[in-house]
């Protein structure tokens, strides 16, 4: 580890560096009333899957390594067209990422740098695996972090709409004893009128009621099924559930247009959890995957393919927080990747996999406006394998301080995360919003 | 009718299996007195007893196959699956060599048709080729996968191959997995599903596949404390030199494999083995990696310069030395475990009998395991022809997997396949793409992985569309739809699905389907039924 460069970025304030808190709107402090009434805090986790280059996103311009390291990838210094967002004088955005750099200036957002996981693996499968599980290394741990909150703290009254996956598949976070659900494409509306009858389950228990009365089976034969018959009547309750919960997510959230949202569907994805929202029927959980990041090849500088994409996650992220208005107080959206990615550019103008990466929180209780998490530069020396930054903040550590900050759920007196316990110093990134 | 206390000891017997099976896999030794289950009956009629083979040791009946079932008689029917070698296949693997030829290559072929050598800073268009010819092996295997499961008159053969499939997982989309996977479908998986488990165990233990997907082919001998010294000594410095920076790169013992060919191949999770016993098996098993010989042929490729060669503390037992022998040894002793014999026979009687089988079933079928050596037939006898297999409260109560549930539609509806992308890409949005599972426990084949909300909508849409022939790549035959009637509904639909105890409310949307919106209609919602979705 290098003291002069620890020196330096102290002194020039990058680690504490609280500039810019001038845009903070008044609605948007601590402690601002709650419009929806008893409606829970939401977490918007967004997964960006393959490793998000956390260097060409928050990106260390001043130091003369990075256009060293990166000859063709390189974005342009700030000032002049289509350069680096300024951060400071080390940092900056990538200029692709306007809304959140002005979200940052407004002191919603914060990055949080080399984060990532305790286990070395760089396989995708792995870390996305060990991180949505919360399990660095555990593979007999089969249920996803946010999974295991709900469950944890689950209740007789729990919303229909409690946690949701905003794409087909359920996503490993949220896989587990909870029943979560993941919203299908549209157009399913058509299949679920054609099979809402036969998946009735009060119309089923009138027909057999019917059946009984007509002298078919005694009365009781309700609670008599044979193991065939329970086995059809848990598949019969599970659609008539499934239909439940989608119709009402078709009702709240409809079709309309995509409005301030990049016609995208990360876009469209952002518009709906919005609405959901806004419909305040209990949506504490909500998970969007974003795939594609895995640049090995071509992945551009100021423009190209990784700028798109980063493109995208801005404009969706910054229509959300406008979408929301004041809501944003007990909303906190939270971008992660499985690792990040080689420090120097590979032979293919691309990345390969490397370790650790950063994550972006924006909402009303991120104490915005600074950059978190300590940077010891690119170095090779001071790189995991002479390649890869070195993770100085655990996954966990931000997983933990976000379910208290919003829920007042203490992971670690839980026991929540399976063989950890935290001694490491708490990020401080959000304010708490949860009663205690 | 049954009497009411029957009913009672069904419910408290099911929450002892359940109690059982958690037992079993904790590694408790279970203390609860084995009786034999009885039969809680009606015992089953000839007709569901047909049905009853035809979706648990086949992918579901095709038209026609639940009367030769009667009419053979079950029990011929399953000594025949048993022997698949005497079922003539030709056809179907000549269908198989003009659709996807990889998988019938061997290794070497395949690679050669099929794998460009990987050049540093190639051109675009070569990476693209490279990468076109990597997806074409990775999806002739999981198309054939589809075509042989609805297609091959070896239904128990498909049927037990799905379950080695899952039980010895690997996921074609990791690395160069994507070439050797049909190859170990083929040398692995099929060569031995009707032998021994040993001969299984050992062959997947030296199959790149394997080696690759669970991260041994990288394993290497951990450094020393000389070594690890060194590399302190230079911690600091500006000057590394090169041998010591080669210390810190890739260099050391990878579990992975280690730990699941005991956890999930052989004896069950944390059952006789501790983490010391998975890092000392990971010693052992360092330089089973892979590689080309002196012919330039790629394999697996046992690497002294990996291998560690001091001893090793397992189990309790030291091991002088290394080499490769070790290795096999323990990988048999292992196979010959009682707790290996326990396991594979609680999976087996899972996939075949019920979610939660019954203690004394499970105990009686791993005395066979034990008795023949894991002789593979010996153990699905056991199970098959155990009063257990058909009784009542086994009957249709397994909720299909997937893929199971896809190809037992396909078979229902007589469809034929000419490309099975698009259905590909329904099975994934059930959840279930073909050899594409991440996790090294494979698909789970129990109703509790798979009921859930949201997957069921996805059925629903299969059903439908493969009913309405508007599921590219498939066809369902016209005849099949014909002149369906109100009158024949029940003969030339509903009873080709159910084979008894149809549900009222099923029945009734099947002719209100029929009435409204004609025979695809009627088609689909009983496909999308919740009884076709019972195994």
């Amino acid at each position: 580890m290098s003291p002069t460069r620890r020196d330096f970025l102290k002194q020039s304030g990058l680690v504490l560096g609280a500039s810019g808190l001038s845009g903070l709107t008044p609605s948007l402090t601590y402690g601002a009333p709650n419009v929806d009434g008893s409606q829970p805090p939401t977490l918007v986790v967004v997964y960006l899957r393959g490793g998000q280059d956390p260097i060409n996103s928050i990106i260390p311009y001043a130091d003369p390594l990075y256009a060293k390291l990166r000859p063709t990838i390189k974005v342009n210094p700030p000032g002049g067209g289509g350069g680096v967002l300024k951060i400071n004088k080390y940092f900056g955005f990538h200029p692709a990422m306007k809304e959140i750099a002005e979200l940052y200036d407004q002191g919603m957002m914060c990055p949080i740098l080399n984060c990532g996981s305790t286990h070395p693996t760089r396989s995708h499968f792995d870390a996305q695996d060990f991180m949505e599980r919360a399990a660095p290394g555990i593979k007999s741990v089969t249920e996803g972090w946010l999974n295991r909150y709900l469950y944890a703290t689950q209740t007789s009254e729990d919303a229909d709409l409690r946690a949701l996956s905003l794409q087909s598949t359920l996503p490993r976070s949220m896989r587990g004893q909870y029943g979560t659900l993941a919203v299908p494409g549209y157009g399913a509306n058509q299949v679920m009128s054609t099979f809402e009858d036969l998946y009735d389950c009060d119309s089923n228990k009138e027909a057999r009621k019917k059946n009984a009365a007509e002298g078919d089976k005694p009365a009781e034969a309700e609670t008599e099924l044979l193991p065939e018959e329970a086995m059809r009547l848990r598949i019969a309750e599970t659609g008539d559930e499934s239909i439940r919960k989608l119709r009402q997510i078709n009702k709240l959230v409809g079709n309309g247009g995509q409005g301030n949202y990049p016609k995208t569907t990360l876009g469209r994805q952002f518009r709906d959890v919005a609405k959901l929202i806004k419909a305040g029927e209990g949506l504490e959980v909500a998970a969007i995957d974003y795939n594609g990041w895995d640049h090995h090849a071509y992945q551009g500088g100021n423009q190209g393919t990784m700028s798109n994409m980063l493109g995208n996650l801005s404009k969706s992220i910054g229509a959300f927080v406008k979408d929301m208005g004041p809501r944003m107080d007990r909303t906190l959206v939270l971008t992660m990747s499985e690792f990040g990615r080689t420090v120097r550019e590979n032979g293919n103008n691309g990345t390969d996999h490397g370790r650790a990466g950063c994550m972006m929180a924006i909402g009303g209780m991120v104490k915005g406006g600074q950059v978190y998490g300590k940077w010891t530069g690119m170095e090779r020396r001071n790189l995991v394998d002479g390649r890869d930054l070195k993770v100085h903040t655990d996954f966990r550590r931000v997983f933990a301080e976000t379910l208290a900050s919003l829920y007042g759920f203490e992971a670690d007196k839980e026991d929540f995360f399976p063989e950890y316990k935290s001694r490491e110093k708490p990020v401080g990134f959000l304010k708490r919003i949860a009663d205690a | 009718m049954r009497r009411p206390s029957d009913l009672t000891r069904c419910f408290q017997s099911m929450v002892l299996f359940v109690l059982a099976g958690g037992f079993l896999l904790a590694g408790l030794s279970p203390a609860l007195a084995e009786r034999p289950e009885k039969d809680l009956g009606p015992a089953l009629t000839e007709r569901e007893q047909a049905f009853h083979v035809l979706n648990r040791l086949a992918f579901g009946p095709r038209a026609g196959d639940v009367n030769r079932v009667m009419e053979m008689g079950w029990e011929e029917w399953v000594r025949e699956q048993l022997d698949p070698k005497s079922i003539d296949d030709d056809a179907l693997n000549e269908q198989l060599k003009k659709k996807y030829p990889s998988v019938t290559m061997s290794l070497g072929e395949a690679l050669r048709e099929y794998k460009l050598p990987y050049k540093k800073g190639a051109d675009p268009e070569y990476i693209k080729r490279r990468n076109q010819l990597r997806s074409k092996a990775r999806d002739e295997l999981r198309d054939a996968t589809l075509y042989r499961a609805v297609n091959s008159p070896r239904q128990f053969e498909e049927v037990i191959v799905e379950f080695w499939r899952n039980h010895f997982n690997i996921d074609n989309n990791k690395d160069d997995v994507a070439w050797t996977a049909s190859d170990f479908e083929n040398s692995v998986i099929r060569k031995h599903a009707f032998g021994k488990f040993e001969r299984m165990l050992l062959a997947s233990s030296q199959h790149p596949a394997m080696l690759v997907y669970l991260d041994n082919a990288v394993s290497q001998k951990p450094l020393t404390e000389r070594e690890l010294k060194l590399m302190e000594r230079y911690e600091n410095r500006d000057f590394v030199p090169r041998s010591v920076a080669a210390l810190g790169r890739a260099r050391g013992l990878n579990e992975n494999y280690a730990r699941e060919i005991m956890e999930l191949h052989s004896l069950g999770v944390d059952r006789h083995y501790k983490q010391r016993d998975v890092t000392e098996l990971a010693r052992v098993l360092t330089g089973w990696s892979v590689g080309y010989n002196e012919d330039g042929e790629y394999g697996f490729d046992f690497k002294d310069n990996y291998h560690d060669d001091d001893n090793k503390k397992i189990f309790g037992s030291t091991l002088r030395g290394g080499g490769m022998k070790q290795g096999v040894g323990v990988i048999r002793e292992l196979a010959d475990h009682k707790y290996t014999a326990e396991f594979i026979s609680y999976k087996l009687c899972r996939y075949l009998v019920r979610d939660e089988p019954s203690e004394a079933l499970v105990d009686r079928v791993a005395k066979v395991f034990k008795r023949t050596n894991g002789d593979l037939p010996k153990v699905y006898e056991a199970i098959i022809f155990s009063d257990d297999f058909m009784y009542r409260q086994n009957h249709r109560v397994k909720f299909k997997t997937p893929f199971e549930y896809t190809v037992s539609a396909l078979r229902a509806t007589g469809a034929q396949i000419n490309s099975a992308g698009p259905t590909h890409n329904m099975l994934k949005k059930m959840g279930q793409p073909t050899y594409r599972c991440i996790d090294p426990t494979g698909y789970y084949d129990q109703a509790e992985a798979w009921l859930d909300p949201g997957v069921l909508l996805y059925r629903w849409q299969f059903a439908m569309s493969l009913a309405n022939n508007d599921l590219k790549g498939v066809r369902v035959p016209d005849h099949l739809q014909a002149n369906l009637s109100a009158d024949s509904l029940d003969t030339r639909l509903i009873q080709r699905l159910v084979p008894a105890r149809i549900d009222p409310q099923t029945r009734n949307e099947a002719q209100e389907a029929l009435a409204k919106g004609g025979a695809s209609s009627a088609w689909g919602v009983m496909l999308g039924s919740p009884e076709f979705q019972q195994q």
